[in-house]
């Protein structure tokens, strides 16, 4: 027998076939072939579900502990681990709950594992030193036209329809469940990383453009076009000079350059 | 044949502990008298934040090892080149004393079963798995220890004890073993061999370090959990390996369940009480 083939046999047999394993393992007078098989098979389906359980905590709230398990059997059927990693198990999960009936019909559920996904990337992407506010007072005035920022790795951004923020903190805290409400319009959020710590905030709509444009390497001035859209123009410069504060004061902003 | 090579100056450590996120709090406000960490490499194998905070903070103060679970040295897909890249970054970062993994495989057809499958113990598995291990250790450029692991089925091609299988791969590879006293105890129960039989035929001069563990019993079977305080039988075990194998670094794994850190500390003094006598003793 084949190393390879009795590999294969016995990863089919963990999954779901045991059929061309069991002849290749000893029977024991205290524990059958299938019975020894079966601890490896329990143990690969007990330990992803923790890994998943331990990524999507509020989610598993939100469904209950049988229909947690349900759908973490049927999303490892749908995406079994690939990565060396356990970390990286549960990427697939707000796409595969928004696309899979019955969770497709409840919009809640992939928002709140996008939430928790992105809490998880936000906790641990690469590190970056974050610049202080004694940085926008350098900037020369001839050269803020043309100031282009860099973002913290950490940086993530959702758009919610749910009130996904406030259900996962009332489940964190322990509260009474909250009111939950989905529906347009969309909510943006801004989720970061500063001192080791995740952050969330809402963000209105200028400042939602205001940051996509920001990580598509708008210059200042280019800032100030766009928010003209939502502001009167001789306001403009301010809003977006508080912006950019804001963003340097939370942590957000890693490098300006003005070339 | 008994092996009567003499066994080498190794390293001694001393006694050490698993680091966990739970205790990351507690070790860099304590200072505990805890030897050395082992650090389970795959949990630092990212960008930033608190992992590799806590890791390079505790770091300052205590002497490491890297443990992996996802080599798969025996697995029949190509190795991870991509996952060695990794390993060999956190090697860099971590400057370990030294870094293991398991002599076994965890998946094929790219995926990852995340579990520590056993081999069967036949001369053709230990000619793939020595040949992996030498191209590991190469790119590396180190030696690396590899654990037996507990198992729950044996293979009706194996051709030899899983002593006599380690000990081939630890030869034919040139690699260093690392021995675990609770997985020779679980797999002694689970497949009705003396666990003695084991730590007789193992090569001294191979082993770097022990592993301490609890386990849970399953109907006949025991699996190894790391959930549980480490056992009398265990700790007569680990009296014996001390006694054939001398001073060998010793740490305790605990992955869940974890009590707060005083608990370990107070069952890594057993494991200071057990050897201590041994050790001071004139070899007979």
């Amino acid at each position: 027998m084949a190393l390879r083939t009795l590999q294969e046999d016995f990863q089919a047999a963990v999954l779901d076939d045991p059929a061309h394993f069991v002849a290749q393992v000893v029977n024991t007078a205290t524990a059958s072939a299938e019975c020894r098989i079966d601890i490896y098979a329990q143990a690969y389906r007990l330990r992803l579900l923790e890994a998943l359980a331990g990524d999507y905590t509020k989610l598993a709230i939100l469904l209950g502990e049988a229909q947690f398990e349900s759908l973490g059997h049927s999303y490892i059927a749908a995406h079994p681990s690939r990565h060396p990693s356990l970390r990286w198990l549960g990427r697939h999960m707000a796409a595969f709950l928004a696309a899979t009936p019955p969770w497709s019909g409840q919009p809640l559920l992939s928002e709140m594992a996008a939430f928790e996904w992105a809490q998880g990337e936000v906790f641990d992407a690469p590190d970056a030193t974050a610049l202080g506010p004694a940085a926008l007072a350098a900037i020369a005035p001839e050269s803020w036209p043309q100031l282009r920022l860099q973002a913290h790795p950490s940086l993530r951004r959702l758009d919610l329809s749910c009130n996904v923020p406030a259900i996962w903190q009332a489940l964190e805290d322990g509260d009474e469940p909250c009111e939950r409400h989905c529906g347009a319009p969309t909510q943006s959020w801004l989720l970061w990383r500063q001192n080791l710590d995740i952050h969330w905030r809402s963000l209105s709509v200028d400042e939602r453009w205001a940051l996509d444009a920001w990580r598509n390497a708008a210059s200042f001035s280019e800032l100030c076009e766009g928010l003209c859209e939502w502001l009167e123009p001789e306001r403009v410069p301010a809003h977006a000079a508080g912006l950019l504060k804001g963003w340097v004061n939370a942590g957000l902003v890693t490098a300006l350059r003005s070339d | 044949m008994p092996d009567t090579r003499p066994i080498p100056q190794r390293p001694f450590l001393g006694f050490g502990l698993g680091l966990r996120t739970d205790h990351y709090h507690s070790v860099l406000e304590q200072r505990p008298a805890v030897d050395w960490f082992e650090i389970l490499s795959e949990n630092y194998m990212v960008g930033g934040g608190k992992p590799l905070h806590f890791l390079d903070r505790i770091r300052l103060d205590y002497p490491m090892a890297m443990h992996g679970v996802s080599l798969s040295i025996g697995g029949t897909d190509p190795l991870n080149a991509d996952y060695l890249r990794e390993l060999k970054t956190l090697i860099e970062r971590v400057e370990p004393q030294w870094v293991s993994d398991h002599l076994c495989w965890t998946g094929v057809k790219g995926q990852n079963l995340h579990d520590l499958l056993p081999l069967p113990y036949t001369e053709a598995a230990v000619r793939h798995v020595a040949e992996r291990v030498r191209q590991v250790q190469d790119y590396l450029g180190r030696q690396i220890l590899l654990e037996n692991v507990s198992s729950y089925l044996t293979y009706q091609s194996s051709e030899m004890p899983e002593w006599e299988f380690l000990d081939s791969v630890a030869e034919q590879a040139d690699c260093l073993i690392l021995l675990d006293i609770n997985n020779i105890y679980v797999s002694s129960h689970n497949h009705q061999f003396d666990p003695l039989d084991y730590l007789h035929a193992v090569a001294p001069q191979r082993v770097m370090q022990f592993h301490l563990a609890g386990h849970t019993h399953q109907g006949n079977i025991i699996v190894d959990t790391h959930d549980q305080p480490v056992i009398d039988p265990v700790w007569a075990l680990y009296a014996a390996a001390v006694r054939r194998f001398g001073a060998v670094s010793t740490m305790i794994e605990r992955d869940d369940n974890i009590p707060p850190l005083s608990e370990l500390l107070d069952e890594l003094e057993q494991a200071r009480r057990i050897a201590a006598p041994i050790l001071k003793a004139p070899a007979a």
